[in-house]
């Protein structure tokens, strides 16, 4: 039987659906024994089901307009001859 | 022409971009520049932030092009450059989290009330979203970005791992305690806003 600080750090990879079968069904008898563990489950299960149904900030449409008009400016620099290249945009 | 432009690759239009082709950069930011901003919205949750870095992920990207060798994908790399402008500004606006690693951490459950069964619809409502926004905003900010891109955005772990130069378990790892973070922040909000209601009921 699995204990329940097995339980707790196989959750996430069970919603993952990364968790060996076998595992999964331990995990299950587990829950169906442990109030606490069950709370546990049900509780995270329902917190990424609440922020994934939650709504997606969009963009809006002056940001692109916006946008353009600075890489604009940026290649006018660019072909006077200011404006170094990057040689390390991702700052790593 | 524009309709030649919407049927390349990536990759295609990169090579196109790195040899100043303009129409082909415009291309690739008609691609990414959603995705980007709601990246970037999602981890900052202010608008003007997420048009900061919107801006700044494009004129580095642009900036940048020529030492683009193609080692990942484009997407990738302006993940990459997103993910890390957001930081930059997280780390700036942050306080600094005390004792982030253990906060959550435990080997036993906690004998939490299982505020779950029902439908999400019924759990979601304005001040829930409140909280779930509250919630994701005390993540710290190498957890948030783990979060975001994994659990809202909807990236692999692999992907994740890539643009954030982690090791998947690493990746893994962040990600459940973001999520045990965020529950325990909605745990909280359910048994308050519910101890109030059985006060108002009682009174």
């Amino acid at each position: 039987m699995m204990s329940c600080k097995e339980v707790l750090e196989s959750i996430s990879s069970y919603l993952d659906e990364e968790l060996k079968e076998e595992i999964a069904v331990e995990m299950h008898k587990h829950i169906g024994k442990c109030s606490d563990c069950r709370a546990e489950f049900d509780t995270l299960t329902m917190t990424i089901k609440l922020y994934k149904h939650s709504e997606t900030p969009q963009m809006p449409a002056e940001c692109h307009d916006r946008l353009v008009k600075t890489l604009e400016i940026e290649k006018m620099r660019a072909k006077q001859g200011g404006g170094e290249p990057d040689t390390n945009p991702t700052g790593v | 022409m524009a309709q030649d432009l919407k049927a390349l690759p990536d990759e295609t239009l990169v090579l196109r971009a790195q040899e100043d082709d303009d129409r082909a950069f415009g291309e690739l930011i008609g691609r990414y520049e959603t995705k980007v901003y709601s990246l970037a919205m999602k981890m900052l949750r202010n608008p003007e932030d997420a048009e900061d870095v919107l801006q700044e992920t494009f004129l580095r990207a642009y900036r940048g092009l020529k030492s683009f060798r193609g080692n990942s994908t484009f997407s990738t790399w302006i993940y990459r450059i997103t993910a890390n402008s957001a930081l930059m500004k997280l780390r700036k606006k942050q306080l600094p989290t005390v004792s982030i690693e253990d906060a959550d951490e435990r080997e036993v459950p906690l004998n939490i009330a299982d505020w779950a069964p029902g439908p999400v619809e019924q759990l979601l409502t304005l001040e829930t979203q409140q909280a779930m926004s509250d919630a994701i905003e005390a993540l710290p900010a190498e957890f948030r970005q783990v979060f975001v891109l994994r659990d809202l955005e909807g990236h692999s772990n692999a992907d994740v791992a890539e643009i954030l130069d982690l090791s998947v378990a690493a990746v893994k790892s962040r990600l459940h305690r973001a999520r045990l973070k965020v529950r325990n922040h909605l745990t909280r909000f359910f048994n308050d806003t519910r101890g109030q209601k059985a006060m108002g009921a009682r009174s």
